[in-house]
């Protein structure tokens, strides 16, 4: 892994214009991705965690504007590139995959003239070059029958098939960077298991980093280096994955660990949840979004919203948590 | 706990006809729930897993008689309910509701609050419009609401006290069975346990039984007593649940148990993982003998030609499985 980040966020703020007013999505998101790692971004509906990833790829709805930030990919700024050469870039060098693959292709063309047409179009390809590379992607995201199966539409195929062809799809021009929004919600246990084992086997093989949104917290466990817990538009901790889910230091990382049942434990331990609800981005909470549901706020949470503290037992662990100020009173179950 | 049982389903199917052929002909049915046999005993929760279309679903439907069995046995508190005709099913109705899936499509927009908790009521002819609206309160502090949320609409709520609407409008009638239908999927892991520790709660103080059907295989085992897996329209495997998570029998589900994605990167690096090949074949065409056989390690000749009956290997413990040993 060299040293230079593939992708650098910085201060990431995005609205939408509604006739209610401006919904505040995305406040001042930061966070890099270095080449060849698995960044799992994880948080509720409406935490922004989908709409981070649509501001960098400039694919917003028409009433969505990104207030302010930079997003760097490989050194140039994302959202100042001009709309032809972002265009080149998707697909290019940053693809994605999507939650409901049914959505994202074209019922009407089967899924071999739709993969031979991409790969035509980005790599200006042979037809006859471009149906070999279909087949050889067919093969790398294990579809029986790769060649025939060209010929099948997308109904032919059952949810995880066609998560597969999105999968080949993405791969058609070795992208540096995949984004993967909930690739595996829409499918059954067995069948996310073989996708996310099938994601991780292409990365380690083709060295790409991905960015794998998700509401579940096992699956980030499973499969990222890095996790990014987001909650009413901005990051709550950053860490590796393994420093996160041993040593959760934001309170609603700690509350979402205690909502899950532990398959381990004796089952009848009652669960924890979170209390209340999420916030109304129209008019969010004006200190930490959490703070209404969390039960350790302080007078300070509710009026502002808390930087971002180093929690000393990793560089790359992050709390943006006013209990870490060294001013907070101690609190030995919060550093547990 | 004494066990006395509330539901006992002997040998249930339900068939939908697909298509009929030329003249009726060659009909083809998807067998959707194909011989089912099934105990609820009162008072406990029993939870049934399967990925879709395993006809889970539908066997809760049919129970409640949503839709109409195509043969077998169904008894609710010793009587069979498959036979009786629509006014004889009347006081049976009461008996059972369901909690469905999506707070956002099982509840009228156009209704108040009131109004929705109220229907039921009204239904069976419970009280007049002022007790009525008596035990809707009651019944909306009971699932965590209060009485201001009365004459609101269910689109001013959130996915989580949608659920709750739901659920208050289930217990109007005081059932002895709910059946909940993927209650919480639709929810946020926050809300999720909020409504969990809810149905608990509920459960110990109106001594309900709950038929729990989910594809979270970390939660069913959290609510259950005793677990059904269901795979193509049958119960393949079916214990108390600490049993069949520690002790699975099942070649299908073991294959379920070690694909859950787990919340701990460590203990999901030791593990080892059984990938599953392939997918859930049509129930419309089914593979001869055992369903599970055509992505089963273990299958052997016997398996294409013998259908594995449920036995019970230990106390308490069934598995469909010509391979599966106490």
């Amino acid at each position: 892994m060299s040293n230079h980040p593939l992708l650098e966020v910085k201060d990431l703020t995005t609205s939408f214009f509604t006739s209610r007013g401006e919904v505040q999505a995305v406040r001042g998101v930061s966070f890099d991705v270095s080449p060849g790692e698995i960044v799992g971004i994880v948080g509720e509906s409406g935490s922004g965690k989908s709409i981070t990833c649509m501001s960098i790829l400039r694919l917003l709805k028409s009433n969505g504007r990104v207030v302010a930030g930079q997003a760097h990919f490989e050194g140039q700024d994302l959202l100042k590139l001009a709309e032809h050469d972002m265009r080149k870039l998707r697909g290019d060098d940053i693809a994605m995959i999507f939650q409901d693959p049914m959505t994202s292709l074209n019922p009407t063309l089967t899924v071999g003239e739709q993969i031979i047409e991409t790969i035509i179009a980005h790599r200006g390809s042979s037809r006859k070059a471009a149906r070999q590379r279909a087949i050889e992607l067919f093969e790398l995201v294990k579809i029986p029958e790769a060649a025939s199966r060209l010929n099948s539409y997308p109904h032919e195929f059952s949810g995880g098939m066609r998560q597969r062809v999105m999968i080949a799809i993405a791969l058609c021009c070795d992208p540096k960077l995949l984004i993967a929004d909930e690739p595996t919600t829409a499918l059954d246990v067995t069948i996310q298991r073989q996708i996310l084992l099938l994601l991780k086997e292409i990365q380690a093989r083709l060295g790409m980093a991905i960015i794998l949104i998700t509401h579940d917290l096992g699956v980030i466990a499973e499969v990222a280096d890095r996790i990014l817990v987001m909650y009413g538009g901005m990051v709550m901790e950053t860490g590796s994955v393994d420093t996160v889910f041993a040593r959760p230091n934001h309170p609603y990382t700690q509350g979402l660990l205690t909502s899950v049942p532990k398959l381990r434990t004796a089952h009848k331990e009652r669960l924890r949840p979170i209390p209340g609800s999420p916030p109304d981005m129209l008019r969010p909470p004006v200190g930490c979004p959490f703070a209404p549901r969390c039960l350790r706020a302080m007078q300070i949470c509710v009026g502002e919203v808390p930087p971002i503290f180093e929690m000393g037992d990793q560089q790359t662990h992050k709390a943006k948590c006013w209990l870490h100020h060294p001013d907070a009173p101690t609190n030995d179950e919060g550093a547990a | 706990m004494s066990k006395t049982p509330l539901v006992e389903l002997l040998d249930l199917k339900k068939h939908f006809k697909v298509s009929s052929g030329l003249f009726g002909r060659n009909a083809k049915y998807l067998r959707a729930v194909d011989g089912v046999d099934l105990t609820i005993n009162r008072g406990e929760t029993l939870g049934l897993v399967g990925e879709s279309g395993c006809g889970k679903s539908t066997l809760a439907r049919t129970l409640i008689r949503l839709y109409e069995p195509t043969s077998g046995q169904m008894k609710f508190d010793g009587e069979d309910i498959a036979a009786l005709d629509q006014k004889s099913l009347m006081p049976f109705r009461k008996r059972m509701q369901m909690i469905f899936q999506d707070p956002y499509a099982s509840l009228n927009g156009r209704m108040t609050v009131h109004d929705l908790i109220a229907e039921p009521l009204e239904i069976a002819n419970i009280g007049d419009t002022q007790s009525r609206t008596a035990r809707v309160h009651e019944l909306l502090e009971i699932v965590g609401l209060n009485k201001d949320h009365a004459m609101r609409f269910a689109h001013e709520f959130s996915g989580g006290q949608r659920q709750r609407i739901g659920i208050a409008r289930a217990i109007a009638l005081n059932p002895e069975l709910v059946i909940c239908d993927e209650p919480i999927s639709a929810l946020d892991v926050s809300i999720q346990a909020q409504v969990v520790n809810m149905l608990e709660d509920l459960q110990r103080d109106l001594g309900l039984t709950y038929l729990f059907i989910t594809h979270d295989l970390s939660m069913v085992r959290h609510i259950s007593d005793r677990i059904g897996v269901m795979y193509l329209g049958k119960i393949v495997e079916l214990a108390d649940n600490d049993e069949l998570y520690e002790n699975p029998k099942h070649p299908y589900t073991r294959a379920l148990l070690s694909s859950i994605p787990i919340a701990d990167p460590v203990e999901a690096r030791k593990r080892k993982i059984e990938e599953m090949q392939g997918e859930i074949p049509s129930p419309i065409d089914m593979p001869s003998g055992c369903r599970f056989r055509t992505r089963c390690p273990l299958a052997t000749e016997l398996c294409a030609t013998n259908e594995p009956k449920l036995k019970e290997l230990t106390d308490g413990h069934l598995a469909a499985c010509h391979y599966a040993e106490p």
